[in-house]
């Protein structure tokens, strides 16, 4: 098999070793007040001065008042998100690799370039996951900035919304759901908040993956470990994720029989396997029957008997009768303590008995090997450090392949190779835009995986700043993102625009579950730790015990007193996960969590009905609504229908629009301008990302 | 476009066009996959039409219901005979106990999911539960294997929670939810009415004209579409179908939500809904046994006994197959705060209807009801015995978008000697 994927990455590599290296030739042009100019690399605000990097590699420090005000606005941004020579030039070279195929598949050019109000409403979308309130329309709108789109986006890349829309992605695609788990007495609240927190300090996504595939420990000490025990029970399934997430391979069936469409046997399937075949995932509860060996461990940092001895101490000390059922959270306390993450050397992958591939025998131990690409350098680590190493290792880019491909699917609506879970080297072959998927394949590894600054390059693109293509492409054709594809909204996107109708812009600093609280529960180190500490622990364990998942927050830095958010007028990151409570999250398809990337996008009659008769929308457009009350600052009726169109689709009316509104409201009053928010909130329009 | 007028008034719509625009209509019936009525196939197996399951969450006690046994595992239930000499019931069950030579009860169930996520899920899907996919219930099942069997209602319902899915198969074939029985179909009341609602409709899709005309994609499109079906559903008399608040007979069912979802589930089925699932939870007795089972059981029994009266004196009863599923069975060993606890190793369920043999007890557990001893029963076998009933075909593979295949009930064997 390695030798059949060799010639695939060898091509990869000199395709990227041949591509265009970006230098400092591409920085931007600085001007100063009295008209000289220079091209230098930003490299941040020092009190009153800027520090830049020249061509030649020497650093110069100018005094900020030399330069056009034009320079001094660019300077805020970037001192805060870094220069954008390369980001720049990065997104040129895209175009440039994507405009030269766009010939050959018969277009003079990408779609016409996207007007400012269609770029402000899809940019609010794409990146901080909701519409932008009329207010930041207007002010868009009305700005004569010249680098005014540049700038939105920089804005908007670092504004919390950010972060809130990226973790609805990962969400989906990693599953994160807080009851699942929790039927295992598993508490995943730490490790859902684990990717909040990873998301918004932009953490390099390389090293979260790492993180998730050599956590040790329990969620307390370690959240990453989260990743591992969400699968608890189902082994191989969890290895079938790791497949589909981080390596784009879907070899679930490989774990029944041969692999009947690629290259993969059945053996292959165990031998990758192999590398978490050592992890073990308990205390006191053993893993599927395959996988079993050796003696079980104890929580590995733990004193031997860590667990019978604190209960002992409970049942003498506190009186807890260890089977009473009115005592069961204690139980539930000391089993969500026990479940980590820890690798056990007496533990193996065997073979299955009833094993009919080809590639191994029945009951046999199956021995770590990957299947792809280069070996895994095994010697004096861990196999999930050895797989973990391998997987993002630079001469391994089908990982940067994965996410990148990833990225561009989230900005375009299509992916550069798909399905996204599952492509064949043949596939990577074969892709339209193979010079472009090697680009940016290369551009991650580039940006070290800093997820921000990709989504930077391709949201300054020519090619994302098109208007979206007219005519649906299908999906088994090879399309040449002459632009974007129209896109329905994802729920959260649709949840999110519904709360900031409801409730104006400060809902994205408004947070809601949060998971630290149970980290710092269940942080517990029974080697300093005396067990009266531990049993505070519990007594903060036991207060939030009862409250919907996911909902216990902690109060302050430290604390360890829950405080229960019942307020669900929250953007979807902030609610508990999934939040399924009969909301509309849930009419418009969010994921259940279950398997990865479930979020569907089709429409249904109960959807419509919600949307026409529905509570929310009665909040949203109704009288006491904020729309129609925010129309109580314009005085003519064609300046409310006005207001109305901004802040429901971020438009100016048409002509037609225009007349039919303002006859609405002179006839009809406020009763008129909620018939017309209804309106528009009740047209495809509103749900779709243009 | 047409004019709202014309959409919202059936009147002026011919009783033609009304069909085929209703074979789409749906709560779920997506445009994605187009409708494709299939013919019933001749039934080769079961004779049943229709299916009501009822699912006791938490976990039905065996020992307090249909599998009484002597002794101390009986805590302080009572045996009671029933109007078949063999079958014995626990005495909350009075009303079933006459109704008992309409029942098969099954004594040997057993799972190996003592929980209730994984329990619950192998006793609706018939797959255990997995972390790559997601297998549909019964409804979207036999909708696939069978098509569609109403062209105006949908064809599964789920009475009891607010989320429901098709889990592989397409999203259209998903039950629709109604999580409170008594409150009909969501959102069916206009928030405006008349000519002002005509109003909104009529700019809704003025807008929306000019974005399907620019976009050509299927999802806008698709849209338009569920607006006139929803506009068509508002003003349609199968809406009616959903609303119990003038069934005579509904004290008889009981007031509870397990009452009145069986009640909703009978007039979906004489409507024409093929399945519908009733969930019900409280059955996870893990403290005082007495006190829940003085409220449950009885709630449960009097629901059920009326169903199947109401069935068999509609004429429905032999097309209908009513089953009563959990996820297992409670300990017989009475726990130290007076509780039963979760207990896979045996329990029971019970068919009717649609042809089942009434008064037939199935397997047996030993003594103390801890150990099958004859003729166990897995939850594969179980849902392959209801499909059986359905006259499903358990043999036809159907394939998951990642082409895995799947079988009705994951190659359970039914039990044929319920059938009649």
């Amino acid at each position: 098999m390695n030798n059949k994927t060799c010639p695939t990455i060898v091509r990869i590599l000199a395709v990227l070793l041949a591509g265009i290296f970006i230098t400092t030739s591409h920085a931007r042009t600085w001007t100063s007040t009295d008209g000289k100019s220079m091209q230098a690399i930003f490299l941040g605000i020092e009190g009153d001065n800027f520090r830049f990097k020249m061509r030649d590699g020497n650093q110069i420090v100018v005094p900020s008042d030399r330069f056009i005000k034009a320079d001094r606005e660019a300077a805020e941004r970037l001192d805060l998100i870094g220069d954008d020579s390369f980001t720049k030039a990065s997104a040129r070279q895209i175009d440039t690799l994507l405009a030269g195929n766009l010939k050959e598949a018969g277009f003079s050019s990408f779609n016409e370039p996207l007007p400012d109000d269609l770029f402000v409403r899809r940019v609010y979308l794409d990146i901080i996951g909701r519409i932008p309130t009329k207010e930041e329309f207007l002010e868009f709108a009305e700005s004569a900035r010249p680098d005014k789109r540049e700038a939105l986006i920089d804005d908007l890349l670092l504004s919390p919304g950010y972060a809130s829309h990226m973790f609805n992605y990962f969400a989906d695609m990693y599953r994160l759901n807080a009851s699942e788990a929790f039927v295992n007495g598993i508490r995943m609240d730490p490790y859902i908040q684990w990717w909040r927190d990873q998301l918004r300090a932009n953490r390099p996504y390389h090293e979260m993956v790492t993180d998730m595939l050599t956590a040790t420990g329990n969620v307390g000490q370690n959240p990453a470990s989260g990743f591992l025990l969400r699968d608890t029970g189902m082994e191989f399934d969890a290895f079938a994720n790791f497949g589909q997430t981080m390596l784009g391979i879907d070899i679930s069936c490989a774990q029944c029989h041969d692999h009947p469409f690629d290259e993969w046997t059945q053996g292959d399937f165990y031998d990758m396997a192999a590398f978490f075949g050592n992890t073990q995932r308990s205390l006191g509860y053993r893993p599927a029957a395959a996988m079993m060996g050796g003696g079980m461990i104890e929580m590995p940092d733990a004193p031997e008997g860590w667990k019978k001895q604190f209960e002992n101490y409970a049942v003498e000390e506190h009186g807890i009768v260890l089977r009473d059922q009115s005592d069961r959270q204690f139980r539930y306390f000391v089993q969500a303590l026990g479940w980590n993450i820890s690798d056990n050397e007496t533990l193996e992958t065997v073979l299955p008995h009833d094993f009919r591939g080809s590639g191994g025998k029945p009951n046999e131990v199956a021995r770590p090997k990957t299947l792809i690409g280069n070996a895994a350098k095994v010697g004096g680590k861990t196999r999930r450090e050895a797989v973990a190493e391998w997987l993002t290792d630079r001469d391994n880019p089908r990982f940067a392949l994965v996410i990148a491909n990833r990225m561009w699917d989230r900005a375009f609506g299509r992916p550069l190779v798909g399905p996204v879970t599952d492509f064949a080297d043949s596939s990577i072959r074969g892709a339209a835009q193979p010079e472009t998927l090697q680009f940016v394949t290369r551009e991650m590894q580039r940006v070290n995986y800093d997820l921000r600054e990709f989504m930077r390059i391709l949201y300054n693109t020519r090619a994302y700043q098109s208007i979206a293509t007219e005519e649906e492409p299908d999906w088994g054709s090879d399309y040449a993102f002459q632009g974007p594809v129209l896109r329905r909204m994802r729920a959260e996107q649709a949840w999110d625009s519904m709360m900031l109708l409801q409730h104006g812009k400060e809902i994205d600093e408004k947070s809601g579950a949060d998971g630290s609280f149970y980290k710092a529960v269940l942080d517990i180190d029974f080697n300093t730790m005396s067990n009266d500490e531990v049993w505070d622990h519990f007594q903060a364990w036991k207060m939030a015990s009862g409250r919907r998942m996911g909902n216990a927050v902690l109060a302050s830095e430290g604390s360890m007193t829950p405080t229960v958010i019942d307020d669900n007028d929250l953007r979807a990151s902030e609610l508990a996960q999934p939040y399924t409570n009969a909301s509309m999250l849930d009419t418009f398809g969010q994921s259940d969590r279950v398997i990865t990337d479930d979020h569907n996008y089709d429409g249904s009659v109960p959807q419509v009905l919600a949307l026409m008769n529905g509570n929310v929308t009665e909040r949203l457009t109704g009288l006491s609504s904020k729309v129609v009350e925010d129309m109580e600052e314009y005085d003519g009726p064609d300046d409310k229908v006005r207001g109305v169109f901004f802040t429901l689709l971020n438009r100016f009316p048409t002509k037609d629009e225009l007349s039919l509104g303002t006859e609405m409201i002179e006839d009809f009053g406020d009763d008129g301008i909620s018939d017309l928010a209804w309106a528009l909130m009740n047209s495809p329009e509103f749900l779709f990302i243009q | 476009m047409d004019h709202i007028a014309s959409l919202a008034g059936k009147d002026s719509l011919s009783r033609r066009y009304f069909m085929e625009m209703s074979a789409k209509l749906s709560l779920g019936v997506g445009l994605t996959v187009p409708f494709l009525p299939r013919q019933l196939k001749a039934q080769e197996t079961g004779k049943a039409k229709n299916l009501i399951y009822i699912y006791l969450s938490g976990g039905m006690t065996h020992l307090d219901t249909f599998d009484p046994k002597r002794g101390d595992v009986m805590g302080n239930t009572e045996t009671i005979d029933t109007v078949v000499d063999n079958m014995k019931m626990g005495q909350h069950l009075s009303g079933l106990a006459q109704q008992a030579d309409k029942l098969a009860v099954i004594n040997s169930m057993f799972s190996t999911n003592g929980a209730h996520e994984q329990g619950q899920y192998i006793m609706r899907t018939g797959y255990e539960k997995r972390a790559t996919i997601v297998h549909p219930t019964i409804g979207p099942w036999a909708e696939r294997l069978l098509g569609k069997k109403n062209e105006v209602l949908p064809d599964s319902v789920l009475i009891g929670q607010s989320t429901s899915n098709a889990g592989f198969m397409d999203p259209s074939l998903s039950p629709l939810p109604i999580a409170n029985p008594s409150g009909g179909v969501p959102n069916t009341e206009l928030i405006v009415e008349g000519d002002r609602f005509s109003r909104r409709m009529e700019m809704a899709q003025k807008l929306g004209n000019q974005f399907t005309e620019k976009f050509k994609y299927s999802g806008p499109d698709s849209y338009v579409e569920y607006y006139k079906q929803a506009n068509q559903l508002l003003n349609s008399d199968e809406l009616s179908a959903f609303d119990i608040s003038n069934e005579s007979n509904a004290a008889d069912y009981g007031t509870g939500r397990l009452g009145q979802g069986c009640l909703l589930a009978r007039k979906l089925v004489e409507s024409g809904v093929r399945v519908v699932e009733v969930v019900s939870g409280g059955w996870d007795m893990h403290v005082d046994v007495d006190g829940s089972t003085a409220t449950r059981i009885p709630e449960m029994d009097k629901a059920v006994t009326t169903l199947l009266k109401d069935l068999e004196s509609r004429g429905l009863l032999d097309s209908t197959l009513v089953a009563i599923g959990t996820e297992f069975g409670r300990t017989p060993d009475i726990n130290m705060n007076s509780g039963r606890d979760h207990y896979p190793a045996a329990y029971s369920c019970v068919l009717a209807g649609g042809g089942i043999k009434g008064g037939t007890v199935y397997g047996e557990t030993d003594g103390q009801g801890k150990k099958v001893k004859t003729n166990p029963v897995t939850p594969e076998d179980f849902i392959a015995t209801i499909g059986h009933g359905m006259g499903l075909n358990l043999e036809e593979t159907i394939y998951s978008p990642t082409q895995r295949p799947f079988t009705f009930g994951d190659k359970g064997k039914p039990v044929t000697e319920l059938f009649g």
